[in-house]
């Protein structure tokens, strides 16, 4: 079997499947953040604390989203959160998140296997593996679950370090060899070629032209037929672009949103997820991949 | 002759695939599907669709609904079965409408597509009903026509309140075989209505030729602001009525 990204034809998207769910090429998906840590840069320790954070998981499903991403560690460098740690925040929680909503797929976002491990045991359906492939046995977890694996750019970047003048004679060709490499890893250690995803991963192993480049480019990673997650949310080079802080982040972020939409991307990684809904679904129907909900204007 | 007839309104949104994810009047295809059924029931020899467009022309009875110049995003989603062979250019929005309603309540015999001119005059439209009615021992007659567009404030043509009076006319004279009043109906009162259907109608009265039909009404109302009548007529015996 060939390997999609290696090949310079575009691809058509296929269908997405993330355990027991199935997901169509033309159904965007938007995957609302939250956060069991105490540290993570926007809004930080909000959802610290459980019934704060299973409020969040109530309040992101109201508004749309159609994964519920959990983290236990902030991508930023801080506090140490070992393996243990990891799991005590997010594990548990998962159970009860799956417990709360049978049918809601569950991402964790972790690099470590021991982490992967524990969740999918509570629920969890998509390794969100943010560093890149850092833990090499991160694919067998997702294997033997069945569980989506997602395989992210991040440069020489390792976690919770932050780029150092780092450079790249051309930055889109280099996440998709990296990628690549990624997903032929994931490949090989039994993950079945629909429940792979690919992720630029904006800002980690990137400077903020970095991010802009990949953003403007990101055709070139749905092409491969690769399903294609982006995580924009309020992030660093939509403040420095805008020369604003992380509160202020929305418009920004959406604009983001919208080029990667009309890109093809298909997982929105999203802290508003109300408003991303809308810019995504907006996109969507634009591209002519999704109907209006209701058209009658002209047409009675 | 005609031994059936069915009215039914034309507007774009009768096609399921135009209104998005939201079917928005379901009840309005269901109606307009039961009565193009009911000229099936007639078992007739040839089935005749009348519609207005810009001119009275004939069309490739092959024809079907070209939905893209409303919606340029389903083109993509066209397939030959549904959208013709590709070769035969497409037909005015109500002669496709008509097309499949037809092929939706499983007529797979003679059909014949025909157009009524927008401007043509009452002699005219009765003149090619008569036509029409001439075409077989046994024609059924499918008619697309819509009413008044300016039938409230939030109405495409926002409102004239002389519409509401105009297609009460209009439901009256179908539903009693008034076919004069249609032969009658004012043709510039119901072009400053909006009333896109007056020629059509009046083919259907030129076809029955005078002979009363009996009705149902299985639709009537103005949810957009225009009027829509979904109507089944059956002619009684010829010479019960002089016009």
């Amino acid at each position: 079997m060939s390997d999609p990204a290696t090949d310079d034809a575009p691809r058509a998207q296929g269908v997405l499947r993330l355990r027991d769910t199935s997901f169509p090429p033309n159904q965007p998906l938007i995957m609302g953040i939250v956060n069991r840590t105490p540290d993570s840069f926007f809004r930080p320790g909000v959802t610290w604390d459980e019934p704060a954070a299973m409020e969040r998981v109530h309040q992101v499903i109201a508004e749309g989203a159609d994964i519920v991403d959990v983290g236990g560690i902030p991508a930023a460098p801080g506090a140490q959160v070992d393996v243990a740690e990891e799991i005590r925040r997010t594990a548990g929680f998962i159970g009860a998140i799956r417990a709360a909503y049978p049918d809601v797929v569950i991402s964790v976002d972790t690099w470590r296997h021991e982490t992967g491990r524990e969740a999918c045991e509570a629920g969890a359906d998509l390794l969100n593996d943010s560093w890149g492939g850092h833990d090499e046995r991160l694919p067998e977890v997702a294997a033997e679950f069945g569980a989506g694996l997602v395989c992210a750019h991040v440069g020489q970047q390792r976690p919770r370090t932050r780029p150092f003048r780092v450079a790249y004679a051309d930055v889109m060709a280099d996440v998709l060899q990296h990628v690549q490499r990624l997903t032929a890893r994931a490949l090989a250690a039994g993950v079945q070629r629909d429940r792979i995803v690919i992720d630029a991963a904006h800002d980690f192993g990137k400077n903020t032209w970095h991010s802009l480049e990949v953003t403007r480019r990101l055709n070139e990673m749905t092409e491969t037929g690769w399903p294609v997650l982006v995580s924009l949310s309020n992030k660093d080079f939509v403040g420095e672009t805008l020369n604003l802080q992380p509160e202020q982040r929305l418009a920004g972020t959406l604009a983001a949103t919208a080029v990667c939409a009309w890109h093809g991307a298909r997982i929105f990684r999203a802290h508003q997820v109300a408003e991303s809904r809308q810019v995504v679904d907006m996109v969507f129907a634009i591209r002519g991949d999704r109907p209006p909900a209701r058209a009658v204007r002209g047409l009675a | 002759m005609i031994i059936a007839a069915a009215l039914c309104p034309a507007p774009p949104l009768l096609a399921r695939e135009l209104t998005g994810a939201d079917p928005v009047l379901p009840e309005l295809r269901d109606a307009c599907l039961e009565a193009t059924a009911q000229l099936l029931t007639a078992a007739p020899d040839l089935i005749a669709v009348v519609g207005v467009a810009a001119q009275t022309r004939h069309w490739d009875p092959r024809s079907s609904l070209d939905l893209a110049p409303y919606a340029p995003a389903l083109r993509a989603a066209r397939t030959c079965s549904d959208e013709g062979d590709g070769n035969v250019p497409p037909v005015p929005l109500p002669l496709g409408l008509a097309a499949r309603l037809l092929d939706q309540a499983g007529y797979g015999a003679d059909r014949v597509l025909h157009s009524v001119g927008e401007q043509a005059p009452a002699w005219d439209c009765a003149a090619l009903g008569a036509q029409l009615a001439a075409a077989a021992e046994r024609v059924a007659l499918l008619v697309m026509a819509d009413g008044s567009a300016r039938r409230g404030p939030k109405a495409p043509g926002h409102l004239d309140e002389r519409s509401v009076p105009f297609d009460a006319g209009v439901e009256r004279a179908v539903r009693v075989g008034d076919m004069a009043a249609l032969l009658a109906l004012d043709a510039d009162l119901a072009r400053d209505l909006m009333a896109t259907g007056r020629p059509a109608w009046q083919v259907l009265a030129g076809a029955l030729a005078g002979r009363q039909p009996t009705c149902d009404i299985l639709y009537s109302g103005d949810p957009f602001g225009v009027a829509y009548l979904v109507a089944s007529l059956t002619p009684v015996a010829e010479s019960t009525i002089a016009t």
